[in-house]
């Protein structure tokens, strides 16, 4: 509080006389607060992605927004795969319903076309410190802007991470059992054929009560099999045609891989999505699972009282649990959450402010250390920030893993309606786990993609695609 | 001697067989009950138990305190006040049909076939204008929707009923010098009351289960209870403590509705075309 | 159920005015929600909007000819038509052994037939919320119990894999309406001349030729109405599929309903869908005109 009232004052001074001097003491957490205190009173509506994200609004940062400033927050919870297509009809409706929009990067472009963002440049020229911009990772940092205006500010930076057991990995007989069977040492897979196995010399040696993996398999799937396809050397367009190659041999080599590897996993890992391959994790019943950043905060057992919670097993496994790059080096950005103003919103000013809090260095370095709400290390501050290095013995292991993730992650694929060639690829994924041919599954998806760049045009789309492949984290050659 | 012991045994199978068909039937019911009884540990037991090992009502209590049942609240004042709009209107309206003879065939195949078009053809145009228009997400709006889509309904319901009042009670009443208005108001309405009770709430019923309306139209402010339910598959984990919760809640009032007019049932149900 | 009894008033010099007066409110509320957005979606699909296109120029029959070559659409047709043809079956038979089992009077029947209507009346999208519980692979009791029947746990993965999905869409619906069915065709066997009955045992007929030369022409048009309410609800499908598979996986239990909501309010294919649905209306118009007045229902 004491430090609050100081900048206060510092602020009124600044006000009057001093500009240049304070801007260096400018910090955007309290400069937002500051300015929304004039919206007190008014409730803001938020949407948000159903679960585990939408109750850090509802939990805490929107009882303490409240508190702060005397704005309220109303959270909507919508599922993810429905966050687009909502806020876009949402939109198209008119109706105002939500202030604060949740958005993934690969939208922006969509979204900024049907005008349903709001630049945020204004703003942030009113009320933003330029100086905690120079501060986001350059890979979350490049989501945030479309032809040069700015229309989201980033709260998530995501990589997938691989997690191991490292007590199974370093186990004396294990490494001597696998060396003398495969010929090379147990660790951490680099590629996608060891991980297989890795997988089934787990499996084969401790199921049923420990698998070698255990992956997310429904719900998500493009990002995990865009990730997979582009590691195995696969390109989703031929750059001449814009026929999609998502059937080309790597992608048909990825996905019968994929649907092999289920076998070293526990029965039923077909039906599994982000909840239970943690659950599966904590329990300690898998060896290995690739997934997002705030699993390492759960497994770890960071704020486990937390009621919200109550639905994660404790973790039966801290301290043991070691990260590592996926196989291939390359792991997905995938989504990242950024955080948008409504053009129909009624209180653009608020919605912003509160949107400018939760970027703020200040504030999401206390949310990205805490499970709840899945946010993740997106400032260069949060990987160097001494408080979270020291959060759990490892923590600084698991930062620096994070941080190289995003140096040399993929970007997810941002073209024209992208959203529809996500939900495409997502339903050919899955009906391949659930038993339909590799290889038709992704010829079919080929078949509606070529139909989607047609309808959209190929010239616009071939346009779109060329931009987005220029970037060095489409295809990481 | 025989006959006696034959007809005990059948009926010991009967109630025998009567009882397993009314359990399988009712166990999914049960099971959704008894998992909103459940600690969100318990429900995400497995093998799963089959009854909660300490009922408590914490899943209740959260829907509370996270403000989600004024998705019940919504539901309620929607289905209620589209109800009732359209019951005055349908009564109005079936009472011309059947006494004058309003439209003929025509009309009355014309409002029926409104109820039974698919959902998702009513609602994709029903969107486009009231994206226009700015009624999307509001009670007025939904309200409307609603009025329309429980007319026919209780058009052809009322139709049924008011067939049912003997001519002569309206024509001797005419003979006396009372207004058409009287007859409706004095003799219809009075003879009719049962079916009137019936009628509005089976067509409270169908708007409160409703579903796709809400879905397409409903976003923060009006949201109805089916539509809270679908939000909470979220894509990190199925929350069955929310949705078991909240289905509960949307479910008894259905029951106790249905035990009171349980004589009018087959006939509400086939929108009057099976007398029961 | 068809009388050709005379039960209108003979017309007074008020009634013309009285009449329309009382059928307004109620004709024009239906009018307007029907017949403007019937115009407006007409002039949509005649235009070209979509996410990337906002062309409200006249583009002529384009979205028409697209609905030919669209597989995906004719595809969930049959998904739709398969549905439609495995559960309304399986829901007659069942519902009139259930009739036949309940018909007659004894102690408590009324107290099961009460128990039994329950799963018609819930909301169908709390209905499939409950069968996806009921099949969740290790939360759910479907696999419990064919574990306890196996000896181990087998995992069905039944809203994922191919091979059972369908299976549980059916099972999921034939429980909702089952006592649909039920409740319908016993109010028809109540009904029945017991004389009739009677006289048909007296003569010794066998059961199946009293039930297929007696009863069954007897419930016959109540039976028809069954069929047809539920026949129209099942084309029309969308809570159940959408709570338990929302169309997968993949697209392999999109149903009609389903695919028109995707593509029409997820993927913002505007006039394309009001294409799709212009059509939808117009064929299902034909349908219920001709069955309504061929059934005599409007009397």
């Amino acid at each position: 509080m004491r430090t609050r009232s100081l900048l206060k004052s510092i602020g009124v001074v600044a006000l009057m006389q001093l500009g240049g001097i304070a801007a260096a003491e400018e910090n955007a957490a309290t400069k937002a607060i500051e300015a929304a205190k004039s919206y007190s009173g008014t409730t803001l509506k938020s949407a948000e992605e159903a679960g585990l994200m939408a109750m850090l609004g509802m939990n805490i940062t929107g009882p303490e927004w409240k508190q702060l400033t005397g704005i309220g927050l109303n959270v909507t919870e919508i599922p993810f795969e429905e966050l687009f297509p909502k806020q876009m009809l949402e939109h198209k409706a008119g109706s105002g319903a939500y202030d604060v929009l949740t958005i993934g990067p690969s939208w922006v472009a969509d979204m900024v076309r049907n005008g349903a963002l709001e630049p945020l440049d204004p703003y942030i020229e009113k009320y933003g410190v330029k100086a905690e911009f120079d501060d986001i990772a350059p890979a979350f940092k490049d989501w945030m802007t479309f032809q040069g205006k700015t229309y989201a500010l980033v709260v998530d930076g995501d990589v997938h991470l691989l997690y191991y057991r490292k007590d199974i990995f370093d186990d004396p007989a294990n490494k001597e059992e696998f060396k003398a069977k495969y010929g090379y040492d147990l660790a951490p897979p680099a590629t996608w054929k060891a991980f297989g196995e890795v997988c089934q010399f787990i499996t084969d040696k401790y199921a049923p009560k420990l698998y070698g993996a255990g992956l997310i398999n429904t719900g998500y799937m493009h990002f995990f099999f865009s990730e997979r396809f582009r590691t195995y050397g696969g390109k989703f367009f031929d750059p001449e045609t814009m026929k999609a190659t998502v059937n080309s041999q790597p992608g048909i080599d990825a996905l019968t891989d994929m649907v092999n590897q289920l076998k070293c996993q526990p029965p039923g890992a077909q039906t599994w999505g982000f909840g239970e391959s943690l659950s599966a994790l904590n329990s300690g019943e898998i060896a290995m699972t690739i997934t997002w950043p705030p699993v390492a905060r759960w497994a770890q057992g960071i704020n486990a009282d937390e009621q919200a919670l109550s639905w994660v097993p404790e973790s039966q496994v801290v301290d043991k649990v070691g990260y590592a790059l996926p196989p291939g080096g390359h792991p997905e950005l995938a989504s990242g959450i950024l955080l948008a103003v409504s053009p129909d919103s009624k209180n653009k000013d608020a919605a912003y402010l509160y949107i400018q809090w939760l970027h703020s260095k200040q504030e999401s370095l206390k949310n990205v250390m805490r499970p709840l709400g899945l946010r993740d290390a997106f400032r260069i501050s949060h990987y160097e920030s001494p408080d979270f290095q020291n959060l759990w013995p490892t923590a600084a292991d698991y930062l620096k893993t994070l941080r190289q993730g995003g140096e040399q992650g993929y970007s997810d694929l941002a073209i024209l309606e992208t959203y529809k060639y996500w939900d495409s690829m997502g339903r050919a994924v899955v009906a391949a786990i659930g038993g339909k041919d590799p290889k038709a599954a992704l010829d079919d998806l080929a078949k509606e993609w070529d139909a989607l760049t047609e309808q959209i045009g190929v010239d616009r789309q071939k346009a779109a695609y060329l931009e987005w492949a220029a970037k060095p984290s489409a295809y990481r050659q | 001697m025989r006959r006696l012991g034959g007809s005990w045994g059948r009926s010991v199978i009967w109630y025998a067989t009567s009882i397993a068909i009314v359990a399988v039937f009712l166990f999914p019911v049960y099971w959704i009950f008894s998992v909103s009884l459940k600690t969100p540990r318990e429900i995400f037991r497995f093998p799963p138990a089959w009854y909660p090992s300490r009922p408590q009502f914490n899943n209740f209590w959260i829907l509370i305190r996270d403000g989600d049942v004024w998705s019940i609240w919504n539901s309620f004042v929607l289905a209620f006040s589209s109800t009732m709009i359209a019951m005055v209107f349908g009564i109005a309206c079936a009472y011309s049909i059947v006494r004058f003879k309003t439209g003929g065939e025509n009309l009355a195949i014309w409002i029926i076939s409104q109820r039974l078009l698919p959902p998702i053809a009513v609602v994709f145009p029903i969107f486009l204008i009231y994206a226009k228009v700015g009624l999307t997400d509001t009670y007025p709006g939904l309200i409307l929707l609603y009025t329309a889509f429980a007319l026919p309904y209780v058009i052809w319901l009322m139709r049924g009923y008011i067939q049912e009042v003997p001519i002569a009670l309206e024509e001797s009443a005419l003979v006396d010098g009372a207004t058409l208005w009287q007859l409706l108001w004095h003799i219809v309405i009075p003879l009719t009351r049962n079916g009137i009770f019936a009628t509005a709430v089976f067509a409270f019923i169908f708007s409160w289960n409703e579903f796709m309306f809400a879905l397409v139209l409903t976003r923060t402010e009006v949201i109805t209870y089916p539509v809270q339910v679908s939000q909470y598959f979220g894509a990190q984990s199925t929350f069955w403590a929310k949705i078991s919760a909240m289905s509960v809640l949307g479910t008894l009032p259905i029951f106790f509705a249905v035990a009171a007019f349980q004589k009018y049932l087959v006939r509400g149900i086939t929108f009057g075309a099976v007398k029961g | 159920m068809v009388s050709s009894k005379i039960s209108h008033i003979k017309p007074t010099r008020d009634t013309p005015s009285f009449k329309h007066i009382l059928i307004a409110p109620a004709v024009l509320i239906m009018l307007v929600m029907s017949v403007i957005p019937l115009v407006f979606v007409i002039v949509v699909s005649f235009q070209r909007l979509s996410m990337s296109d906002q062309i409200t120029s006249f583009e002529g029959l384009v979205n028409y000819w697209r609905i030919f070559s669209d597989a995906r659409l004719w595809e969930a047709i049959l998904h739709t038509l398969t549905i439609t043809f495995a559960a309304l079956p399986v829901e007659l038979l069942l519902g009139l052994l259930l009739a036949f089992h309940f018909v007659g009077d004894r102690p408590l029947k009324r107290l099961f037939v009460a128990l039994l209507i329950i799963p018609s009346v819930i909301s169908p999208m709390v209905a499939g919320s409950m069968w996806r519980l009921m099949f969740d692979d290790r939360y759910g009791p479907i696999n419990q119990i064919i574990g306890w029947v196996a000896g181990e746990h087998i995992s069905i993965l039944w809203t994922i894999n191919s091979a059972w999905v369908y299976p549980a869409i059916i099972v999921a619906d034939v429980w909702q309406w089952t006592p649909f069915m039920f409740i319908i065709l016993l109010a028809a066997l109540a009904n029945l001349d017991r004389e009739q009955l009677d006289a048909a045992a007296i003569d010794g007929a066998s059961s199946w030729r009293t039930f297929v030369e007696i009863i069954l022409p007897a419930i016959r048009p109540v039976m028809m109405i069954a069929i047809l309410i539920r026949g129209l609800d099942l084309i029309r499908m969308f809570d159940i599929v959408w709570q338990l598979t929302r169309g997968g996986p993949g697209s392999l239990t999109e149903t009609i309903s389903i695919y028109a909501y995707i593509r029409g309010f997820q993927e913002f294919d505007t006039s394309y869908i009001a294409a799709v649905v212009v059509l939808l209306m117009i064929l299902f118009s034909a349908i219920l005109v001709f069955t309504l007045k061929k059934m005599e229902i409007a009397r």
